[in-house]
């Protein structure tokens, strides 16, 4: 029980497949309800007070104040039209079986059939002497029923408007108003045997044809007068509602009453409706409220099975299976399949009333001699009669009104129409063509000018341009080297594609290309260096941005939209037919480039329910995106085996109900979603000119308003919008390297917040979990942070994987790019454990601590002042701060262009730089991601905006340059540098880590002798620096003979040759000299293998330390 | 202060523009400005707005109080009120000369929003005025006035101190025996 409108008369009924509710009220609205639930319900405002109201067919015809019964179509609710006037207003109507006919009784005393089609033909029943209370349609159409405030309830024969009879009833008055009751009367569907009249407390039932009472149907639970009865469609129930609120269901069959139901607040039941397939009643009251009776007749055995049955007749008429019950029935096995070709074709006038009515009348009872007489007499005198208006009546509807009863499953959907993404709708005189992240074409189309508006966001690509439309171009698109229009054919002149490449160096600046005869372009698109377009023949034609007819290929469907980015072209088109307002599409999406490939091949695309396509396109990376009319933008997340992911919902940043966002560009870095904002509109105007906002993106995670959900939500965002950079990478196009670290960065730090998270929270499996997303390096971190807060099981299981992933890793090593490598100088001694497999360890460890005692120490009590004393120029330890500043400025300066030169704190260490490792700085991070994120952001941006190109050689050539603007900053490194060119080693150009490319590149003459000598010249001077060692080294390999330094440069160049074996051989020797063996076997294995696993528990105690210092 | 001054200081409010060329970040010492990416909306301050509009490098979108609609309540308002109502900004008056002055092709109803502006202006001067001639009429010592901007501090500001000073000297110097009608000569 709900409110359904304001208090007064009301009346219900259930639409045609039972999908909705209907209710009509003294408001004057008729209200569409889904369910009783429905919050929101369509309203249709029919008049100022509705009285009554009939449906069938997609046909809504009401009784309104205005004295006059209307259509309306359904469920649109559009006007259709006046179907007859009274002199006051009409108190009830109905529609026949079929909807070809309605009644409608006035209280102006009289009664009008009329035909739907043709409201010209109307009937008129005079002779009731007071308002007309309701009627009823004898289902097979040869009487009517009416109820008057006189006292009497009149059969009239339709044909001949003549009164069959009439029983004085019903207690006389002088106005509805006044009316103990409004005696709704029922005809019983199907075979109309019986009419059940409400008169007091009583339910009569009359024979058809004789007019005796058959029986009385009362029951002691109704103790006011009844006011409306209504049949089940099966015909064997019969539902009564009375003034006092109670609603009684009998078996009319057994007479017995199986549902009994006490309106809670006692109002008058003025409207009953039985829902056409289950076992429901929705009725209303005289104060508006809305009620739903369901699953009559429940835990009553015998009526339990008679209603199973129904259901299953109805199944039957789909399947056209026939069970036993239905078997003793003659009729019903003949029209179910008769019922189903009436499907196909729905113009079979002889078909049709068997189809309309034995569905009902099978259920009717066992009488079936009688019946099946009765529905082949009523068949014949329906095609003898010839009723002209009926005859008339059935071409004009004969589909629907065939279809209706038997067909109600999905309904296919109307495939929506090709367009333009960014365009508005074509119809309208001022419209955007195109409005994309180059620019915005206008199209204005009134009564002075048809012409064309071009607009450059960056008018550095092009000026603004006007063109007269004279072909009347509808489509169009725009990249930054030309504009591309297209036009439907006419009837004189083929459908044209014109290109206007403005950026052509010739001095022709355009080209048309005509379609093909009945060749119509549908949607078209811009690439780089190409252009297409999609025709109605199914069609896809590529042409170069110069008009070279290049490939083209049919399509599985016709098109809806199509988009080009640099070399890809993605096609959007119908699959199949949807059902259910839902679409179904196909996309596919491919590489023209020099390897033409096929990416996506016709996969389904998601689209939110009930929703169609409305952008497609790609962000300004290259990811494929599209938005669907619920306002959910889905991304192509190129790292799940190319899935689509939903990356925001447009909708929750609306306001109103009605608000959009419009979309016209997408961009993962910065994460930007542009569109405009509409308000009550789908698309702007073009004037006042639109802004552009932009809004955020958000996957939709769970509990995000949890830290934990939000961090998750963060973590896999930036996975997703990170996944272009893989792969403008894996082809070739130029990217800016320190998006990519600063994203492994963002994301590592969310992984380690999201492990001490669950840290806290006790949650050790899932720690481990997180672990396993992290690289090698926070997993150091991560065990570090598990044993310090005592976690000590956990540090295990941790360690555990990372040793499986650094065997992983060694097995791998490919896969592994941005492992970082924690040496952070080649000569660093300090630093050269980190590179050593962990098989090694034991051996390792004697002469580590030889070698660096300063480490060895470290190791032992984890002293945070340890990573100052490191005697490295180059390493990221705070001693070293001052070192490197000029060397950052100068990288960055050289690598981005420009640096704020009054921000000096945070370039104190440059975040350019791909820095070693990424989190041993971390504290630093939430300086250094704003400034340099945004930073990157910039380049990034810049990178947008002009087309990418392709550059594969550009990796070699920038690492090149890199690492030249580094070497003057020391003149040791340079002198080194220059010794490793002599030695003519080829540079391994890796630009991913940096670092790594210097340790693994064979060592010089003068390193290996440096190597070897370290530890006299440190025990000589111990108190040198990195540097100073170096500089010292330099003097003293000058100071050797030619020979011995060609001995050193020869065995430089074999050492990278040697195999393992020969060093572990000569590795027993000397003890300084072991050292240097191990780094060239080492070197070696850099160059055999170019990775290798790190032994964990030394980096785990070094980062342990600088962990503890950082948190001191 | 001079008008200029105030002038000045206003070109530091910040105005929304659309540019139509690409830039990166750019490092003030007032703080970053930008990045300016062609066709998406940036704040900038109003002197540089102004510069980029001159030279054709940006579309200016007006801020949201220089609208008619909005002007008119202001106006009525302030028509209403006996005391002074608060502005939609400190500089109104500044920015709307400004903005109207270089960028009146990207403000709609431009001359409207002049004339609003204007009468505004007038009503709170008239006011100011008023409320002036009434301290001193009243010889008050202290007097409070809220929502007043810099701009309209400094059309009576000199002066009224000036003439303050003046008549304090006029009085000090009068004989204590004297009635203080003869000054309303």
């Amino acid at each position: 029980m709900r409110y359904g409108h304001t208090e007064g008369h009301t009346d219900v009924c259930f639409d045609g497949t039972g999908s909705c509710i209907v209710t009509c009220g003294s408001d004057g609205d008729v209200r569409i309800w889904e369910n009783l639930d429905d919050d929101d319900p369509k309203s249709i405002n029919v008049g100022e007070k509705a009285y009554s109201f009939a449906l069938k067919n997609g046909r809504l015809i009401t009784a309104v104040s205005n004295n006059t019964v209307q259509i309306h179509t359904f469920p649109e609710g559009a006007p259709d039209g006046i179907l007859t006037r009274f002199t006051t207003n009409a108190n009830h109507v109905i529609f026949n079986s079929d909807g070809t006919k309605i009644a409608a009784g006035s209280s102006d005393f009289m009664v009008k059939v009329v035909e739907v089609a043709d409201s010209s033909k109307q009937k008129t029943f005079r002779g009731h002497d007071a308002p007309v209370l309701s009627l009823s349609f004898d289902p097979r159409d040869v009487y009517l029923a009416s109820a008057s405030c006189d006292g009497s309830v009149r059969v009239w024969k339709i044909a001949d408007r003549t009164c069959t009879t009439s029983w004085p009833l019903l207690q006389k008055c002088n106005d509805v108003i006044n009316a103990k009751s409004i005696c709704r009367l029922g005809w019983q569907p199907g075979s109309g045997k019986l009419l059940a009249v409400p008169v007091d407390k009583v339910v009569k039932l009359y024979r058809r044809e004789t007019w005796d009472r058959k029986l009385d149907l009362s029951d002691p639970f109704i103790t006011q007068p009844l006011n409306v009865v209504a049949w089940s469609p099966c015909g064997q129930y019969l539902a009564a509602g009375s003034v006092g609120g109670n609603i009684v269901v009998w078996n009319v069959e057994t007479q017995e009453c199986i549902e009994r139901m006490k309106h809670e607040k006692n109002y008058t039941v003025c409207g009953l409706a039985w829902h056409p397939k289950h076992r429901q009643i929705a009725y209303t009251d005289t104060e508006g409220n809305l009620g739903l009776l369901e699953n009559i007749g429940d835990g009553k055995k015998p009526n339990d099975k008679v209603a199973s049955t129904v259901t299953k007749d109805y199944n039957d008429l789909f399947d056209g299976d026939d069970d036993d019950y239905l078997n003793g029935d003659m009729v019903e096995p003949q029209s179910s399949p008769k019922a189903g070709a009436d499907e196909d074709d729905g113009d079979d006038d002889d078909l049709r009333p068997t189809s309309g009515h034995p569905r009902r009348a099978v259920i009717d009872d066992d009488d079936n001699s009688l019946d099946i007489g009765m529905i082949k007499a009523n068949l014949n005198l329906e095609k003898e009669d010839g009723d002209d208006d009926q005859t008339s009546g059935f071409p004009a509807l004969p589909l629907s009104s065939t279809q209706q009863p038997f067909y109600d499953g999905p309904m296919p959907t109307p495939k929506q129409k090709p367009f333009q993404s960014g365009s508005t709708p074509v119809h309208l005189m001022h419209r955007f063509m195109v409005w994309n992240s180059v620019g915005i074409i206008r199209c204005y189309n009134d009564e002075q000018d048809n012409a064309i508006d071009i607009e450059f966001h960056d008018t550095s690509v092009h000026h603004a341009t006007h063109l007269p439309n004279s072909l009347n171009h509808t489509m169009a698109d725009l990249s930054t080297e030309a504009v591309l229009l297209a036009c439907e054919s006419t009837e004189e002149l083929a459908s044209k594609l014109q290109c206007i490449h403005f950026s052509s160096w010739d001095a022709n600046k355009e080209w048309t290309v005509d379609m093909p005869k009945d060749e119509d372009i549908e949607a078209v698109c811009l690439g780089q260096g190409w252009a297409a377009c999609a025709t109605s023949a199914l069609l896809v034609r590529v042409f170069t941005v110069g008009g070279v007819q290049k490939e083209i290929f049919s399509l599985p469907g016709p098109v809806v939209s199509m988009a080009g980015h640099g070399e890809q072209l993605i096609v959007i088109y119908h699959r199949g037919t949807g059902f259910d307002g839902d679409q179904c599409l196909g996309v596919q999406l491919m590489e023209l480039g020099k390897k033409k490939k096929q990416i996506l091949h016709g996969d389904p695309l998601s689209l939110t329910k009930k929703s169609y396509l409305v952008w497609v396109g790609f962000s300004a990376e290259g990811t494929p995106c599209y938005v669907d009319s619920e306002g959910t933008v889905r991304m192509l997340n190129r790292g799940f085996g190319n899935t689509w992911i939903p990356v925001c919902n447009t909708r929750e940043h609306c306001k109103g109900k009605s608000d959009h966002y419009w979309v016209v560009g997408i961009h993962e870095n910065p994460q930007q979603l542009r569109c405009i904002p509409c308000k009550g509109a789908r698309f702007p105007p073009t004037l006042p000119r639109p802004a552009v906002a932009i809004l955020s993106f958000k996957l939709p995670y769970c509990q995000v308003a949890t830290e934990k959900g939000q961090m998750e939500e963060q973590y896999w965002r930036s996975i997703v919008f990170h996944n272009h950079v893989d792969y403008l990478s894996k082809n070739g196009y130029e990217f800016d390297e320190n998006t990519k670290n600063q994203a492994v960065k963002e994301q590592q730090e969310l992984l380690m917040k999201l492990f001490a998270l669950s840290c806290k929270l006790e949650r050790e499996f899932r720690c481990v979990e997180l672990a396993d997303l992290m690289t090698q390096n926070v997993v150091n971190l991560a065990i570090k942070y598990a044993s310090r807060s005592r976690k000590l099981n956990l540090a295990q299981q941790l360690s555990e994987m990372a040793v499986e992933k650094a065997s992983e890793l060694a097995t791998a090593p490919e896969d592994e790019e941005e492992e970082e490598d924690f040496r952070e100088h080649l000569n660093a001694g300090s630093a050269r454990e980190w590179s050593r497999p962990p098989v090694r360890n034991v051996q390792q460890d004697q002469e580590m601590e030889d070698a660096d005692e300063t480490d060895g120490c470290e190791e032992a009590e984890e002293t945070p002042e340890v990573p100052k004393q490191r005697p490295n120029p180059f390493s990221k330890g705070v001693t070293s701060a001052e070192a490197t500043t000029p060397k950052s400025v100068v990288i960055a300066s050289s690598s981005q262009g420009r640096v704020n030169p009054f921000k000096v704190t945070s370039n104190k260490k440059d975040p350019v730089v791909p820095t070693a490792n990424v989190l041993d700085t971390m504290s630093k991070y939430s300086k250094k991601t704003s400034l340099s994120g945004s930073r990157a952001a910039n380049k990034q941006n810049h990178l947008v905006i002009k087309p990418l190109t392709p550059k594969p050689k550009s990796k070699q050539a920038s690492a090149a340059s890199f690492f030249q603007t580094r070497t003057p900053n020391s003149s040791e490194k340079t002198a080194e540098e220059r010794e490793e060119k002599a030695g003519n080693e080829p540079h391994e150009a890796k630009v991913a880590a940096q670092e790594n490319t210097e340790n693994r590149r064979p060592k010089t003459g003068f390193q290996m002798w440096l190597e070897e000598n370290r530890a006299n010249i440190l025990t000589d001077n111990p108190d040198l620096n990195e540097a100073e060692i170096i500089k010292e080294g330099m003097s003293r390999f000058r100071m050797l003979s030619s020979e011995e330094r060609m001995a050193w440069t020869e065995k430089a160049k074999g050492g990278a040759l040697n195999d393992l074996t020969d060093d572990k051989k000569r590795k027993r020797s000397a003890a300084d000299e072991d050292e240097a063996k191990k780094n060239q076997e080492q070197n070696s294995e850099d160059s055999n293998l170019s990775k290798k696993p790190k032994p964990l528990d030394q980096s785990t105690n070094v980062r342990l330390s600088a962990f503890a210092f950082k948190q001191s | 202060m001079e008008p200029a001054e105030a002038e000045f200081l206003a070109e530091k409010e910040l105005v929304t523009i659309v540019p139509n060329f690409s830039l990166d970040r750019i490092h003030l010492i007032g703080g970053d400005l930008g990045p300016f990416n062609p066709g998406l909306p940036v704040e900038v301050p109003v002197w540089l707005a102004i510069n980029l509009k001159q030279r054709q490098k940006c579309r200016l979108i007006p801020p949201e109080w220089m609208d008619v609609a909005k002007l008119e309540e202001i106006r009525e308002q302030e028509r209403k009120e006996d005391t002074f109502t608060p502005m939609p900004s400190p500089y109104y008056m500044e920015l709307t000369k400004l903005l109207l002055n270089y960028a009146s092709d990207n403000i709609p109803k431009a001359d409207e929003i002049r004339t609003l502006v204007k009468d505004t202006w007038d009503t709170r001067v008239a006011k100011l005025r008023l409320s002036a001639d009434s301290f001193v009429r009243q010889q008050e010592a202290h007097a409070k006035l809220d929502n007043l901007t810099l701009m309209e501090i400094n059309t009576t500001g000199t002066f009224l101190t000036q003439a303050l000073d003046h008549m304090y000297k006029l009085r000090t110097n009068l004989q204590p025996g004297e009635s203080s009608h003869s000054q309303d000569f």
